[in-house]
């Protein structure tokens, strides 16, 4: 399951140590950008994986929020999304592109696909715009923007039941520490002790 | 050879097949791996496709996963994907089994995939895998060496419609009335760390039965003593049975389910525990302490209402988790199973009942409990019958006293359809009561609704009664409320078997001081009791009737009976040296025996007592004085009626005479499930039974074989 990128609520762009401050549309690979994410930890956000090996999108990208993307401002209208990916479509359609950047642009393809799949159907962009105004800007593909309650539902779940075991394992490391005097941790620790003179 | 086994229009292939892999785990070589894969395409979808189209197969579809399992030793091989197939070729085998013999199949079909999981992380039979009430172990015994044997499912000689140690090895507890296994679970837990062993131990528990008290005691117990053990809370909101009444799906009883249902919808919570996260990330340093303050708050703001029960029942809570994803399923058992010392764990699934057939997802019962069905269309083979069941009377019944007086209310515990209350509440919304699977607490708020004035029936079975017979003797009988019981399922019960069997309500109700305990022989004698318990105000009452439909007799005007005059028997026929004092349906069954013996010249007496509590003395008296052989028939065991007659026979003398008295009364074991005829032939209380003993009494030894064959 992919994790998500996340910021502190209420920030923006500018926590993103990138050259980028604007939407763009077509960004080139920077490999001189790439360090700046080796210092995840102080962003406080998971970011999406790290660049792929041959520098094909970097991580800046996963960044841009599908009206970046797109290189629409977000009060664009249908009409707007439509022509901005119709324009990029047909710029990074696989068929299309240079030899050589044939992963990189799939992949921008594929991005701007998503983009406008979740745009342009308007229960999945309130959806969006709702997350990105509570400051969850999720990487691509992290967020299945379905308008499907279950799935959704479900996915809450996953996370919570995910979270529930790693608590399980940590505090199973202490459970049978001296003070536990419950009879089930003693009968666990005279077993141990069996089992250490064994 | 092997080829024409996979061709879809077969329809047996799983005991040939079955049979070439017995001899171990079965690893499908490589051109029967291509089979496999080739037999995949060709199948036309077991799964969501149909679910969609609203239709099903009417053919049993091939399972060749499902035909490589044996024993769950077989599946640990195999790939996530494959058990997700295996899954769905379970859930098809379950269908098509039942829809030949009938039983339980909603349940089953909510938890193939939980089944599979169990059966593929844990090492059935060394760990214990414990399934409550046990009605959804359909696909668990498919899995465990009995799938051969699933068309004798709930037949004589056949395999139990329950969990029954006796039955298998994999069956490590037997089940039939719920919320037992997490007792039996901790039991099983610290058995374990007693002995020093280290095996898991899985409990497996409905939220319908979590309704019941003893859950609690056992969740109590286990969160103090913290043994290792794994409760699965199966959710799937279903908490009485049917789960539906006349009208539509019942909604859950009690505030239980509401809370259970909160858990499941709490969305800022991941939300929030992201944000936590960011937060420890960003500030970075001992991030470990930090993360796992925040940690241990978030958890206390992100648990629902519903998981601080359990956690402060001391069990540790994981979920919701969705019950039909194998993947997550496989995920969270592997990781409990591996993690050393945690103590009781509560991972609570959300899952659906009936889901995978189209029919049962829809139904409002989810195809609960069926009669046998035509798998394409859903409908089931309801044999068409004369007359009605003694349920559906009962509750005609008491709908014609309840119009009368305004004060009769009826109670049952969560089995509005068992019992026909469904019909009652839907005559009278407000004046039904349905406390959830909770017996004992069903009869002690009948004795406070006694106490101000009202007149409350119980509708509970003569087995689950049972469970509430402290309630009976403390709060009902010695104070002397008027509580009326109506036990139904008394007696053999048929394909349910033991554990549901009505055997004991005679002999725990008869013995208690202020109780009149009364059963009827046929539906209208049910109306008149029902009248007759209405109008005893002044002590409690009780009466038995059986499972099964009525005799045909004519039923009393306007469904409305006339109160018996109480501890007045009547004789139904005058015959001569032998009477037959019968109690309650087996007066049925002595009328037929003296038909039996009719052309042997002999005329049988046959009285109907009525009443075991009081008992008819002159009646007594008389059939004593004029007969030489007085025989006592009842489908009950031994300390009941028969007891009872006896010892009045007894203490007024009437044994010094002339008179020899026979019982005749279920033995001391227990009827396995099966034909009612043939439960009834095993107990030896057949019209030929009856018949015989009298023979054998009048010295007609041969006679006697002569019936009987």
């Amino acid at each position: 399951m992919q994790t998500y990128g996340l910021t502190i609520p209420g920030a923006d762009s500018r926590l993103y140590i990138t050259p980028i401050s604007a939407a763009r549309p077509a960004p080139d690979p920077k490999p001189s950008s790439l360090p700046v994410f080796s210092s995840r930890t102080r962003f406080g956000s998971i970011k999406a994986k790290a660049a792929t090996m041959n520098g094909a999108v970097t991580a800046e990208e996963k960044e841009l929020s599908f009206y970046e993307l797109l290189g629409i401002p977000e009060s664009g209208s249908i009409k707007e999304i439509k022509q901005a990916y119709k324009q990029l479509a047909r710029k990074y359609h696989p068929d299309v592109s240079p030899p050589g950047r044939v992963e990189e642009y799939t992949e921008k393809f594929i991005r701007v696909q998503e983009a406008y799949e979740t745009l342009s159907d308007s229960r999945r962009r309130a959806l969006y715009d709702q997350d990105m105004a509570r400051g969850l800007h999720l990487a691509f593909s992290a967020r299945r923007y379905q308008y499907d309650e279950g799935m959704e539902v479900k996915g809450d779940w996953k996370n919570r039941w995910q979270s529930q075991l790693s608590e399980l394992k940590r505090r199973s490391s202490y459970k049978d520490d001296r003070q536990n005097m419950s009879w089930g941790a003693r009968m666990r620790r005279q077993r141990e002790g069996l089992a250490d003179e064994v | 050879m092997a080829l024409s086994t996979f061709s879809i229009s077969t329809q047996k292939p799983t005991s040939k097949f079955s049979s070439h892999f017995s001899f171990g785990p079965a690893l499908p070589c490589p051109q029967q791996q291509k089979l496999f894969n080739q037999v995949k395409k060709r199948t036309t979808g077991i799964c969501a496709s149909l679910s969609e189209s609203g239709e099903y197969h009417s053919q049993r579809p091939p399972t060749p996963l499902l035909d490589t399992i044996n024993y769950p030793i077989h599946m640990k091989n195999l790939s996530v994907k494959e058990l997700k197939q295996l899954a769905d070729e379970l859930r098809s085998d379950v269908i098509f089994n039942v829809s030949k013999t009938g039983g339980h199949l909603g349940s089953s079909l909510g938890v193939v995939e939980l089944t599979v999981a169990l059966h593929y992380v844990f090492n059935a039979p060394q760990d214990k895998i414990l399934w409550d009430v046990g009605h959804q172990s359909y696909p668990h015994k498919i899995l465990t060496g009995r799938r051969d044997k699933m068309q004798t499912m709930r037949q004589t000689n056949g395999l139990a419609g329950f969990t029954k140690r006796s039955e298998s090895e994999y069956d490590c507890f037997g089940t039939g009335h719920s919320s037992t296994t997490i007792s039996a679970g901790l039991g099983m837990a610290v058995g374990r760390d007693l002995k020093g062993k280290n095996n898991h131990v899985v409990a497996v528990i409905g939220d319908g039965a979590m309704t019941a008290g003893q859950a609690y005691e056992a969740m109590n117990n286990a969160g103090y003593l913290d043994s290792d053990m794994i409760i699965i809370l199966n959710d799937n909101k279903q908490v009485s049975l049917p789960t539906a009444n006349l009208d539509g799906p019942i909604p859950p009883v009690g505030a239980l389910s509401s809370a259970l249902s909160k858990l499941q919808s709490n969305r800022p919570l991941r939300e929030l525990r992201e944000v936590a996260k960011g937060v420890t990330k960003q500030i970075g340093g001992s991030v470990h302490e930090l993360a796992a303050k925040v940690d241990e708050y978030a958890r206390g703001m992100i648990s629902g209402s519903g998981s601080t029960l359990f956690e402060e029942l001391g069990l540790y809570y994981i979920g919701p988790v969705d019950g039909h994803n194998v993947d997550d399923l496989i995920a969270i058992l592997q990781e409990v199973k591996t993690t050393q010392t945690t103590g009781p764990v509560l991972i609570h699934l959300i899952t659906e009942k009936g889901r995978g057939y189209p029919y049962a997802e829809k139904a409002a019962d989810k195809y609960h409990g069926v009669a046998k069905f035509d798998p394409a269309t859903g409908k089931q083979f309801k044999a068409a019958a004369s007359t009605q069941s003694y349920t559906t009377y009962f509750a005609e019944a008491l709908i014609a006293e309840a119009e009368a007086d305004k004060d009769i209310v009826a109670i049952h515990a969560a089995m509005g359809g068992g019992t026909g209350m469904n019909l009652f509440l839907r005559r009278f919304p407000t004046r039904c009561f349905d406390v959830g699977i909770a017996e004992q607490h069903a009869v002690t708020f009948a004795a406070g609704l006694a106490c101000e004035g009202l007149k409350p029936f119980c509708a509970i079975y003569s087995s689950f009664l049972q469970r509430a017979y402290d309630q009976v003797v403390h709060d009902v009988d010695l104070q002397k409320l008027p509580v009326r019981f109506a036990m139904d399922r008394a007696g053999l019960v048929g394909a349910d078997g033991p554990t549901h069997c009505g055997a004991f309500d005679v002999t725990f109700m008869a013995c208690l001081p202020n109780m009149v305990v009364m059963a009827p022989s046929d539906e209208a004698e049910l109306f008149h009791m029902v009248a007759t318990a209405a109008a005893i105000d002044d002590r409690p009452s009780c009466f038995r009737y059986p499972r099964g439909n009525g005799i045909g007799v004519e039923l009393p005007a306007g469904n409305k009976g006339t109160p018996l005059e109480i501890g007045k028997g009547r004789i139904l026929i005058e015959g001569e040296r032998v009477a037959l004092l019968g109690y309650g349906s087996a007066v049925q069954t002595c009328l037929a025996a003296a038909t039996l013996v009719e052309p042997l010249g002999l005329s049988l007496t046959v009285a109907d007592a009525r009443f075991c509590k009081p008992l008819d003395h002159a009646l007594i008296r008389k059939l004593a004085k004029s007969h030489e052989f007085l025989i006592t028939v009842e489908e009950g065991s031994i300390g009941g009626f028969g007891s009872h007659v006896v010892q009045f026979l007894a203490l007024d003398g009437l044994l010094d005479g002339n008179l020899k008295w026979r019982p005749l009364v279920l033995p001391d074991r227990y009827i396995d499930h099966g034909a009612p005829a043939d439960q009834l032939a095993d107990a030896g209380l057949t019209p030929s039974h009856i018949a015989a003993t009298v023979l054998n009494m009048l010295g007609q030894t041969r006679e006697a074989l002569q019936v009987m064959s």
